[in-house]
This record gives C-alpha cells, sequence and structure tokens, in this order.
C-alpha cells in the first residue's frame, strides 16, 4: 500500500506541476528567509559579545560615602574622625568597615571613585567576587584623595595590583603608557602619573613626587582614556596603603574601597553585574563603561529580529496552508469519487500526507540551498565591519530545526483541510460539487 | 450477521429517507421495502426528483438512511461504519453514476486501476485487469487518453469498466444510458446484461424511462414517496 501511496502522491503532483511548482517555491522561499533570519539572528549574537567586549565586560564596585559630612556638626565630625558613628550615618554601616579610618583632614581628604567619596570594604569580599562563576578576575583598588598642604593641590592616588587583568580594563594598562615604563611587581617608591596631572605639574618620568611625605619616583606618563578608575598618580597596593595610613586616623587592615572586576566574557557580563550586586548588598554601586547603551541597542535590534522571524514563520504557515486548502478545495470531488469507489478515509489521508510531504521536504531542502547560498556569498562581516565571519553560527542543528518546523508547519497545513473535507459524506460531496 | 439460507442477496426493509433544509423536513420516500436476488435486473423508474438517485445511494451506502435496515450478503449494511461501508463497496457493490464521476486528471486506466488499489493486489495485476477490461469494452486504444479526451460514450464505457473491473455482486446503477445515443446505449448494456443473465450478478436500474423496461427481470414505480412493485 505505501508504494501505491507514494506512486499516486508523484503522480498527482507531476500531473499538477504548476500547483506542485508554487507550493515547493512557496516552501523553499519560506526556509530561505528562515535559515537567513535565524543566521542573521545568531551572528548578531556574536556581533552582540564582540560589540559589548569592546564596549567593556568591566566594571568596579563600591560603597558611596555614608553622606554628606559639610552637614555633620564640627563636634560631630571630631567624634566621626575617631571612629564615634553619629546617628544619621548608622543606617549606611552594613559591609563598611571605616569608620574609625576617617582622614585626619575629613573636608579635603578621603577614600573617593574620582570625586564621589567612599566607604571602605574588607579584602574577603574581592575573595569572593573572584569566586563567582561570571566573574574572570577581580582585583582590590585603593583610590584616595590627598591634599599637598603646602601647594594646597588636591590629587587622587590609585593603588592597585599590576598583574591582574581587571586593573588593565578598569583603570589602566602598559598600553596607556606615553612615557616612560609601566609598573612591575617589584616597582616599590614608583609611580605613573596620568598626562593631565603631569602636564599641570610638570612632572616628567625620572621626576619625585611627594605624597604624603613619603618622595616618589616618576616611572611613567600614561594616558588611560576613558576607564571608570582615573586616579592622577598610580603606584602599587602596598605602597598606597601605606601613604594612606599616614593620613587616616588608624591604618588599613585588609581593606579597599574599590573593586575592580572583569567578566568571564560578553555573554555573562549582564548576570556578572547582577551576581555581584547581590553579593554586595546595600547600596552598592556599580561603575560600568558603554556596556549598558551597548547591550540596550543590541537588545533592541535582537527583539526586532525575533519579532520579524515570527512574523515571517506564521506568514509562512498561512501561505502554505492557503495553498494546500485550495488544492484540497479543488480536489473535494476527487476525494469523493475515491470515497464512491471504495478508498476509506484513511488512505485519502495518507495519500494527501505523501504529497504535502514531499512537497514540505522538497521545498525546504531547495530553501535550505538557497538560504545557504544567500548567507555564504553576501559577505555580512565585511559589510558590518566585524571580524567573525558567518559561517561561525552555520550549524546543522538550525537548519534542522528550520526545516523541521517548514515540513511540520506544511504536513499540519495539509492534514488540516482534509481532515475537514472527508468529514463529509461521498454523496453530499458529490451532489454539492 | 444474518441466517444467509433464508437471506436474499438485498433485502431493503422499510427504508425512509428526508433531508432537512432550512429547519424543514424535506421527506423523499418513506416504507420503501424490497428484495433482490443473484441475477436479478430491477428497473426503479419515476420521475426526476422522486429519489432514485437517493435510494442508490443509500444502497450503495454513500447516505444513511432516515428509518428502516438494507441488509447485502448478510450483512446490515445500515449499522456499518463509514470504512466499513467503503470497503463494501470496494468488494461488493459497484456504483455506476449518472454524470459517470471519473477522476478528471487520471487517465481511463487509472480510473479503472483506482478501484483495485489498496487492496493487497500487485501494480502488475492491477494494470493486467484494468487493460482486459477496458480492451473488452473497446477502448483498448484509448488506455491512457484523460476523460476530457473521450467521447460521452466512451466516459461511460470507462464508468462501467471501473464498476465491472472488480466482479462485485451487485451493481447500482444510476441512468446508465441517459446521456448516450441508443446505440451506445444498446453497446453498453450488451456489455452489462450478460454478467446478470450468468447469475454472477444482480443489477438495480434507477432510470425516469430512457431504460428498456424488457430487459429488467423486475420493474419497480418510484412515485409520491412510495415504491410500487
Amino acid at each position: 500500500m505505501t508504494r501505491d501511496i507514494i506512486a499516486l502522491a508523484g503522480r498527482e503532483l507531476k500531473q499538477h506541476k504548476r500547483r506542485t511548482f508554487a507550493v515547493i517555491s512557496g516552501y523553499a522561499l519560506t526556509v530561505a528567509f528562515l535559515i537567513v533570519l535565524a543566521a542573521v539572528l545568531l551572528y548578531s549574537r556574536v556581533v552582540q559579545n564582540i560589540t559589548i567586549g569592546e564596549a567593556g565586560t568591566y566594571f568596579v564596585t563600591w560603597l558611596p560615602a555614608c553622606g554628606d559630612i559639610s552637614s555633620l556638626s564640627e563636634e560631630e565630625l571630631a567624634k566621626l574622625a575617631r571612629g564615634i558613628i553619629p546617628e544619621v550615618c548608622k543606617e549606611k554601616c552594613e559591609n563598611c568597615t571605616g569608620c574609625n579610618k576617617k582622614p585626619v583632614d575629613i573636608l579635603n581628604e578621603g577614600f573617593v571613585i574620582n570625586t564621589n567619596g567612599t566607604r571602605l570594604l574588607t579584602l574577603d569580599l574581592v575573595e569572593k567576587i573572584r569566586a563567582l562563576p561570571t566573574i574572570k578576575d577581580a582585583s582590590a583598588c585603593l583610590m584616595f584623595r590627598f591634599r599637598d598642604p603646602q601647594t594646597n593641590t588636591i590629587f587622587a592616588v590609585g593603588g592597585i595590583d599590576v598583574q591582574s587583568p581587571a586593573v588593565s580594563t578598569n583603570c589602566c594598562a602598559a598600553s596607556d603608557l606615553i612615557d616612560g615604563n609601566f609598573l612591575t611587581g617589584s616597582s616599590t617608591g614608583r609611580v605613573l602619573v596620568d598626562i593631565g596631572f603631569a602636564g599641570n605639574h610638570g612632572l616628567k618620568c625620572g621626576s619625585n613626587l611627594v605624597v604624603a611625605s613619603e618622595t616618589f619616583v616618576v616611572s611613567g606618563i600614561i594616558n588611560s582614556g576613558a576607564r571608570p578608575v582615573k586616579p592622577d598618580v598610580i603606584m602599587l597596593f602596598a605602597d598606597a596603603e601605606r601613604v594612606i595610613n599616614r593620613r587616616i586616623q588608624n591604618p588599613l587592615e585588609n581593606e579597599a574601597n574599590l573593586i575592580l572586576i572583569e567578566s568571564r566574557d560578553a555573554t555573562v557580563h549582564g548576570r556578572a553585574l547582577e551576581d555581584v550586586k547581590a553579593l554586595m548588598k546595600g547600596d552598592s554601586l556599580l561603575t560600568t563603561g558603554c556596556y549598558f547603551p551597548a547591550a540596550k541597542a543590541i537588545g533592541l535590534n535582537t527583539r526586532l529580529i525575533w519579532a520579524f522571524m515570527a512574523l515571517v514563520a506564521v506568514a509562512a504557515m498561512l501561505f502554505s496552508a492557503r495553498i494546500q486548502w485550495a488544492s484540497v478545495i479543488e480536489r473535494r470531488r476527487s476525494f469523493a469519487i475515491l470515497k464512491a469507489i471504495g478508498w476509506n478515509n484513511r488512505v485519502i489521508i495518507l495519500q494527501q500526507l505523501a504529497e504535502t510531504l514531499a512537497q514540505s521536504v522538497a521545498g525546504s531542502l531547495a530553501g535550505l540551498v538557497a538560504g545557504l547560498a544567500v548567507l555564504l556569498l553576501v559577505p555580512v562581516n565585511n559589510l558590518l565591519g566585524i571580524d567573525a565571519t558567518m559561517t561561525r553560527v552555520l550549524n546543522p542543528g538550525l537548519f534542522a530545526v528550520v526545516v523541521a518546523f517548514a515540513v511540520t508547519a506544511g504536513v499540519l497545513a495539509g492534514l488540516l483541510p482534509v481532515l475537514l473535507v472527508i468529514r463529509q459524506r461521498p454523496a453530499d460531496a458529490l451532489r454539492r460539487v | 450477521m444474518l441466517e444467509s439460507s433464508k437471506m436474499s442477496l438485498l433485502q431493503v426493509e422499510n427504508v425512509a429517507k428526508s433531508f432537512f433544509q432550512r429547519g424543514n423536513e424535506l421527506k423523499i420516500f418513506s416504507d420503501v421495502s424490497f428484495t433482490v436476488e443473484p441475477g436479478e435486473l430491477l428497473l426503479i423508474s419515476g420521475r426526476s426528483g422522486t429519489g432514485k438517485s437517493t435510494l442508490l445511494n443509500l444502497l450503495g451506502g454513500l447516505e444513511r438512511v432516515s428509518a428502516g435496515r438494507i441488509v447485502f450478503n448478510d450483512r446490515v449494511i445500515t449499522d456499518l461504519s463509514m470504512s466499513e461501508l467503503a470497503e463494501l463497496r470496494a468488494n461488493g457493490i459497484g456504483m455506476i453514476f449518472q454524470n459517470f464521476n471519473l477522476i478528471p486528471g487520471w487517465s481511463a486506466l487509472e480510473n479503472v486501476e483506482a478501484v483495485l488499489m489498496h487492496r493487497g493486489i500487485s501494480q502488475s495485476e492491477r494494470l493486467q485487469r484494468a487493460t482486459a477490461i477496458l480492451t473488452e469494452l473497446g477502448l483498448g486504444d484509448r488506455l491512457h487518453n484523460l476523460p476530457a479526451e473521450l467521447s460521452v460514450g466512451q466516459q461511460q464505457r470507462v464508468a462501467i469498466a471501473r464498476t465491472l473491473v472488480n466482479d462485485p455482486a451487485m451493481i447500482l446503477a444510476d441512468e446508465p444510458t441517459g446521456d448516450v445515443d441508443p446505440e451506445t446505449a444498446d453497446e453498453i448494456l450488451h456489455l452489462l446484461l450478460p454478467r446478470i443473465k450468468s447469475g454472477r450478478t444482480a443489477m438495480i436500474v434507477a432510470s425516469h424511462g430512457l431504460f428498456n423496461p424488457a430487459l429488467a427481470t423486475r420493474t419497480a414505480n418510484l412515485k409520491d414517496g412510495k415504491l410500487y412493485l
């Protein structure tokens, strides 16, 4: 019986060449469209990761300072400097270890990230963050604003671990060097100076710079560009800890005020931000690069492509349903005749199924070839200026899903009308058609 | 199953048929009863619209009765499912329609072969049987013509070949000579009658006067919703 059904299906398709061609072309166009769209969608993920990677998969977490200390009375300030917490500050003390480490010159100096005051964090947090699966690296950083009592100059000093990848993305890297030498793990007593600060203060490589009564030699001049952490002077973490200790009430004990972080990669960057935020609790803040605007714009594109793909899929379903419906209606009388001469419904359904399958499989395969040809022939990566070829996203799984969708949709579209039509009694169908 | 020793080939008992149109019942006929034996040719005559075709459709299981029952070859066909009725038409009852009902896209040979399909008969045997019957009916040189390429008489002969290829126990023919000239009508009858006379098959013909009653073994008249034997 199977051979008869296949042979009859072949005969039927051959006898109605135009209709068969229209149906197969419909499937081919649909599948080609879906293949191209699906590939573009997957490719956009690659592009997204590249773009976000370029925008930066790095960020800094910190806790903002307790509040505006200018609102405190002199008595409260004096108490605060001794580590006695004023009532108004007590709400913001979670995760903070610094109330007894207030600066000597509390109005001019303090722990900062660029222009914002910060609290202190224990270094245990750095280890916890580094252990997160979404994190590649985390590094403690000290950033303290000093006032030079001789010149009244205010400047920020950053203490870093020069080996850390998170430092090179969040603060400075050897590639930022304009003159001189970058710091190494053994660069005790040496500093890097930001190009702007160096220009304003006439500093060059080899110049001496006094920080909290300690003299440092300028090892290099850097231009670190748009990074979240931009101190005027950069030194090793231990050097920074030592000079800062001279300007606060009590010495630091395994503490930092910033944690510089690098996500594992662009695909988990959003999750990494959430993970760190959850770990930090309280009112912690994250300072990121251009991640959010980039992700938002790319997310918008991705949603648009998904919506368009869904639209094409629905249109394809309707298109094939329309053609199959027309084909079945055209053959209503033939089905009724076949029933009248003894064919049962099962055979007629199988017959229709064989025809629909043959058309949808042939159309889908043709569409697959056409879609692949488009994807391989159009140099999308060159047009977008992206260093990732389209072939990266082409995989058999994608093709199988699209072809399976088209064939399933086609079979449903072909079977539904025939199921409706064969419910009619043969006499009714013969009388009416 | 019924007791076959007492049964005729076909037994029609108090059959009635009504249609419903816009909520109104349209009675076609009621209380129709008759029997048919093998080798018998029953002519059912009557004016157009009296329900002759409907009665044949009921006998062939193409429609359901409104009341009564029909027994064919010991099977109560009024109780059978659609697929059982289809099987019955495939194996025991052949139908010749007034307008032939050939599948337009299929050749004469394919139309005849279609009856033998899906019954476990090999393709070569199907083609051999279909070719033989078409040749016997004088269409040996028209095997691969589509219905539209055949004359009305030739189309009628293809329809008859389609019925006979199956060697049915009963043939239901609706105006088998209605659309053909007297000469072709004669030819058609000469093809059918020997099979009936041999006792291999019975035939019920519905006609509104174009069929020669002398050829029938029995006649009946469908009039005013009743069948008069």
